[in-house]
């Protein structure tokens, strides 16, 4: 009975790591269900199939395979999962590995890249609070106070916005806050040496790489 | 021998060398210069301060450059444009101060901070189905006179003085992006990669008014074009936005066919406006009938290899652009400036089939020195033969 058991688990993961790397999110929730009701560990559920599965769809996005519309509804299915864990893993008491707070700077209000940055902190056991698109520095500053993240990741898409990361980066350094977080830069016109001379402390060329390169950061690698 | 710069910009879009590169300033958004640049382009030229918006639109914050600064700029080509109906700008001038701008399609832009326009409003937002498509109400119409009552005369004008390469611009004549913006570009990808019935059947229908559009307007142009700009941005920093498999499958065809109903009712070359690394897709491009590739963005991915798009492309497509706005036009000094556009010269210009123009719009952070910088330079070093 027991293997009987154990077989189904498996194959309902598996169900789950494949819909969510096919990006098919509407299964997602009855077979999270499912998998809870056969006793999977919900931690299980999250570090043997769905963040495997966010990791092959950010493999094949590096490879080429992947485009932007497969990341979505990738990232849009593994978000069906975890509203369902979420509650769930805060119960288990399971910690997250950190905070991170993101947000796109002020004026400006695109969000595809910073969202799949979200889906990819949090598959990987982040806890991250999203300050959502147009976020003013001093917002930033204020959520820094209020949920003392290890890290802060800002974007911008426009050349024209670009230059608020670098008055951001002023403020939570005026504000005293600068040496309490790992600062990661990303978004189209945002480059390394924009980050060296804004003194940020990381650049992230694609969502994919975020997740890296906080582990790195925080030294949880 | 010296040209005409409309026939200097002939000579170039026909793969043959002119007298030296020409340059586009203010042929459509993408080549405009924004209301601060240009301002300070006036002052520093002594030039009395006043401007005009391009398709008299504040939102977008583009200038409609003037005769003067075009002459300054030694810009080879002038632009038609066409505008939004009547009714639209009436609406939007009576509306409350800061309030989103809602054009002719029922898609709007928001102001994000003051002065700053960004689109944010989508009216098919939460569409899943063909049936809502075809039942959404806001449709344009694009038989509105007031659209382009006052194209053919422009037309006639620029021709009769026949000193300037014409290149027609109709608004965003662009069915991937008009998706985005009736959608949302997340939604809009999304049902792209899951149900292509769905996303074709938006893109057709929004390719059928771009073509209806596009032919009213050829129509009013009559035989005064000699460039119809169009396009979809496809490409980002490093790839492409979707799979060049799923281009070819869903948004290819429908390319083909809007350029094919161009080609059949005018002479006029095809500019297709494309930003990002699109390097796999070039090929396809010309396979349907692009002449000229905007905007060769040199600071995304593949893109940035001119010697490698000059060797596999150059005989079959003419390159328009190359002036990164990223980088060089904001940060750089003019030197810097002037290097870059001799660089970009170099490689892309040998034997004609260059246009110097800028990547994208000359936004508010670029100096206006460097703008006179970047003109000057395609003058000064732009001469055939092009020496290295």
């Amino acid at each position: 009975m027991a293997a009987e058991r154990d077989q189904r688990q498996a194959e309902i993961l598996d169900k789950i790591y494949e819909n969510i790397l096919d990006g098919n999110n509407q299964p997602i929730p009855d077979l999270t269900r499912q998998a809870l009701e056969l006793g999977v560990d919900p931690m299980a559920l999250l570090f043997e199939a769905m963040i495997p599965a966010l990791e092959e769809v950010g493999r094949l996005f590096e490879m080429g395979e992947y485009f932007v519309p497969e990341m979505l509804i990738s990232a849009r299915a593994m978000q069906a999962g975890m509203d369902i864990l979420r509650p769930l893993l805060a119960e288990t008491g399971a910690k997250p590995i950190g905070t991170f707070v993101m947000g796109t700077v002020r004026g400006d209000i695109h969000d595809i890249g910073k969202n799949l940055c979200n889906v990819m902190l949090e598959g990987a056991g982040f806890h991250v609070i999203d300050l959502g698109v147009n976020v003013p520095p001093e917002d930033f500053v204020q959520a820094i106070r209020d949920h003392q993240p290890d890290a802060v990741g800002m974007s911008a898409f426009l050349t024209t916005t670009m230059p608020m990361i670098g008055i951001t980066i002023e403020a939570i350094a005026a504000a005293g806050l600068r040496d309490q977080v790992k600062i990661l830069v990303g978004g189209a016109p945002v480059n390394q040496e924009y980050c060296d001379v804004v003194k940020a402390d990381g650049y992230a060329p694609e969502a994919t790489s975020t997740v890296r390169l906080t582990k790195k950061l925080l030294g949880l690698s | 021998m010296s040209m005409t710069p409309r026939e200097r910009v002939l000579a170039a879009i026909n793969h043959e060398q002119p007298d030296r590169v020409p340059v586009f300033f203010g042929v459509s958004n993408a080549t405009a210069i924004k209301e601060g640049p240009y301002l300070a382009l006036k002052e520093l030229l002594g030039l009395p301060p006043g401007m005009r918006y391009l398709h008299d639109w504040p939102e977008l914050g583009s200038s409609l450059m003037e005769e003067e600064l075009l002459l300054r700029l030694h810009s080879d080509a002038r632009g038609v444009f066409d505008r939004h109906p009547a009714a639209v700008y009436e609406r939007n001038q009576k509306r409350e101060p800061h309030t989103p701008f809602v054009d002719s399609w029922g898609s709007g832009q928001v102001e994000i901070t003051p002065g700053v326009w960004f689109p944010g409003l989508h009216p098919l937002a939460d569409a899943t189905t063909i049936e809502e498509v075809d039942a959404y109400p806001g449709w344009p119409d694009m038989s509105d006179p007031t659209r382009i009552a006052h194209v053919k005369e422009e037309a006639a004008r620029l021709a009769a003085e026949n000193q300037f390469a014409i290149v027609g611009t109709p608004w965003l004549m662009f069915p991937f992006e008009r998706a985005f913006a009736m959608q949302g570009m997340d939604k809009f990808l999304m049902n792209m990669a899951t149900d292509q019935d769905f996303a074709e059947h938006l893109l057709r229908k929004i390719a059928a008014y771009c073509k209806d559009l596009t032919g009213r307007f050829l129509e009013a142009m009559g035989e005064n074009i000699d460039i119809l700009w169009i396009g979809d941005d496809l490409g980002t920093q490093t790839s492409l936005l979707i799979s060049p498999r799923m281009y070819r499958r869903i948004l290819k065809p429908i390319h083909a066919d809007f350029i094919a109903h161009i080609k059949e009712r005018t002479s006029a070359k095809v500019l297709f406006h494309t930003d990002g690394d699109v390097l796999p897709l070039i090929d396809d491009f010309i396979e349907i009938g692009v002449d000229i590739l905007n905007p060769i963005q040199t600071s995304a991915g593949r893109m940035s290899d001119l010697e490698n798009l000059k060797a596999r492309f150059g005989k079959n497509i003419v390159f328009c652009g190359g002036i990164d706005t990223h980088r060089i036009l904001p940060n750089g000094s003019p030197d810097e400036v002037q290097a870059e556009v001799r660089r970009v010269m170099q490689a892309l210009g040998p034997d004609g089939g260059l246009i110097i123009a800028s990547v994208h719009t000359i936004m508010n952070e670029v100096p206006a020195e460097n703008i006179l910088a970047m003109a000057d330079a395609v003058v000064e070093y732009g001469a055939y033969p092009l020496k290295v």
